[in-house]
């Protein structure tokens, strides 16, 4: 079988990279540190992606990442952009998602 | 430099396929009664989707009326809107393409965003979910972007310059641009041009989904609960003409094509610049001979979207000026969606209903006011008032910008 790319490697669930089997805020933190390509102890709780130079696309590529690696879905945010979005808001967003897949919601679609 | 001798351009016909119906009157009646045809998303793969809405062309539409049946296997869903379109607009028009070899020196220039997207998803479904080791013979003659312009060429022996033309959302506008410069240069006495696009396919939606800028319910261009776009479909098409060939054989015109304007942002892949879109509209106004002040209407490219309607207000400030105030400027795209590719080509339908009727169709579903909109977008009724001329946005991803301005028949 052909090796899956290396994004796909990263981001699975699967992985044995061990920064990615930290707590649910390390492994947010760690994504977002990759897609603004700073060191992750500059990620912090009230940083804006904005603050971090994410805007645009990236903020909705990083949001994809996020939903890819603990395989959720984000609800759609419509009217707002993700750029001014906290580190933390994205972590809660997380846990809610996750938490509503372990009641079984529908999962991501 | 030496002066180029210009000729003026004219539009003589026009048909289309729409979300609100067959035919380009069912379009303008539907966007003039501000009738929205966004509904539920109707498409084989709709439960898995999270995208609930699209304005579609109604089932009602039957592709096969009025076309050969040899050459029916050949047209992707584009395809069919453009030949129906255009044998619409070329009826509408009065012109005889066999009369003195007119045929053979007829330009013809289709808007395509993608093409035959709706081709390209069944053959790759089949590739890698059915696991067959085969395509459907003909897929690519279907999906290939230029099969619309080239099936209007076929069909009417049209053989002058045939191409398609794609730049994202604004290519339908790119594309009227490319014929009525070859007019207006002349190249060519008559140019079929317009705008098609089928983009529903199930692979398409979910990129747009994955893009995060489609609304879940309507599309509420400028208004400040806006969500978001909504996806359509459709084609129009049009007979341009120089005014001088449209006197001559004694043919309704249905207005002028005064002036257009073309520019890029260089600056976002997706995020549109104020800057960028005036530039293309005082473009579009200079070559027109119009004043800020001679414009009534402006049929905006009003997507629905946060970042479209505030850039795009900004930008009509800074293209008008004082004269913003006064302008009414309204986007269709809340009746017929967006159509990607097609949508220039839908509101030049749109802008020449004004124009021959003085009335301009509303923005429907504005229902709250958003400070960073602070234009009059007519909202939700249409309204009577006299219609000198009106300029038709466009504006696409990768930053591209392409501005009609038309005149009342002269």
């Amino acid at each position: 079988m052909p090796e899956p790319p290396a994004r796909a490697r990263l981001l699975s669930p699967a992985t044995k990279d061990p920064v990615m089997t930290g707590t649910t805020q390390q492994q947010v933190f760690e994504i977002i540190a990759k897609q603004a390509k700073v060191d992750v102890a500059n990620v912090k709780p009230e940083s804006t992606l904005k603050d971090l130079g994410i805007a645009s696309l990236e903020a909705i590529e990083l949001i994809f990442d996020i939903e890819e690696h603990f395989d959720i879905h984000f609800p759609e945010q419509q009217g707002a952009n993700f750029d001014s979005d906290t580190a933390q808001s994205l972590v809660d967003a997380v846990q809610k998602g996750l938490d509503e897949k372990a009641a079984g919601g529908e999962g991501d679609k | 430099m030496p002066t180029i001798e210009t000729r003026r351009v004219v539009i003589t016909g026009m048909g289309a396929v729409s979300p609100q119906g067959v035919g380009a009157e069912a379009l303008w009646q539907g966007l003039r009664e501000g009738r929205s045809a966004i509904g539920p998303l109707r498409h084989k793969d709709g439960d898995a989707l999270r995208v609930k809405v699209a304005a579609q062309v109604p089932d009602s539409f039957d592709p096969a009326t009025g076309i050969d049946e040899r050459t029916l296997p050949l047209l992707d869903r584009t395809s069919e809107f453009a030949l129906h379109a255009a044998r619409e607009a070329i009826a509408h028009s009065g012109i005889d393409f066999a009369r003195d070899g007119l045929g053979q020196r007829t330009a013809v220039v289709v808007g395509t965003g993608v093409g035959g997207e709706l081709t390209q998803d069944e053959q790759s479904r089949r590739l890698y979910a059915e696991k067959a080791t085969r395509t459907h013979p003909l897929t690519i003659v279907r999906l290939m972007t230029n099969a619309s312009a080239s099936h209007i060429s076929i069909a009417w022996g049209l053989r002058g310059p045939t191409y398609a033309v794609a730049s994202a959302c604004a290519s339908a506008n790119h594309a009227i641009i490319q014929a009525a410069q070859m007019i207006r240069y002349g190249m060519t006495d008559v140019a079929v041009t317009g705008g098609t696009e089928a983009c529903l396919s199930y692979g398409a939606l979910r990129a747009w989904e994955a893009m995060r800028v489609l609304s879940d319910d309507t599309c509420r261009p400028f208004s400040a609960n806006r969500r978001g776009l909504v996806l359509g479909e459709g084609a129009a098409i049009f007979v341009l003409e120089s005014l001088e060939h449209a006197r001559a054989r004694g043919a309704t015109i249905l207005a002028e094509l005064a002036g257009t304007g073309m520019s890029a942002d260089a600056s976002d892949i997706v995020m549109p610049s104020a800057e960028g879109a005036a530039s293309a509209m005082r473009q579009a106004l200079e070559e027109a001979g119009l004043n800020p002040g001679d414009v009534d209407y402006i049929n905006a490219h009003g997507t629905g979207t946060q970042a479209n309607d505030s850039t795009e207000t900004r930008a009509i400030r800074l293209a008008f000026g004082e004269h913003a105030d006064k302008l009414a400027v309204s986007s269709t795209k809340s009746m017929h969606g967006h159509a990607l590719g097609a949508s220039g080509a839908l509101e030049l339908v749109a802008a020449i209903g004004a124009l021959s009727e003085n009335v301009v169709p509303p923005t429907a579903n504005l229902d709250k006011p958003d400070p960073a909109c602070d234009l009059d977008y007519v909202p939700n009724t249409a309204r009577e008032m006299p219609v000198r001329a009106v300029l038709s946005n466009s504006f696409a991803f990768g930053g591209l910008n392409a501005v009609l301005a038309l005149k009342r028949a002269p």
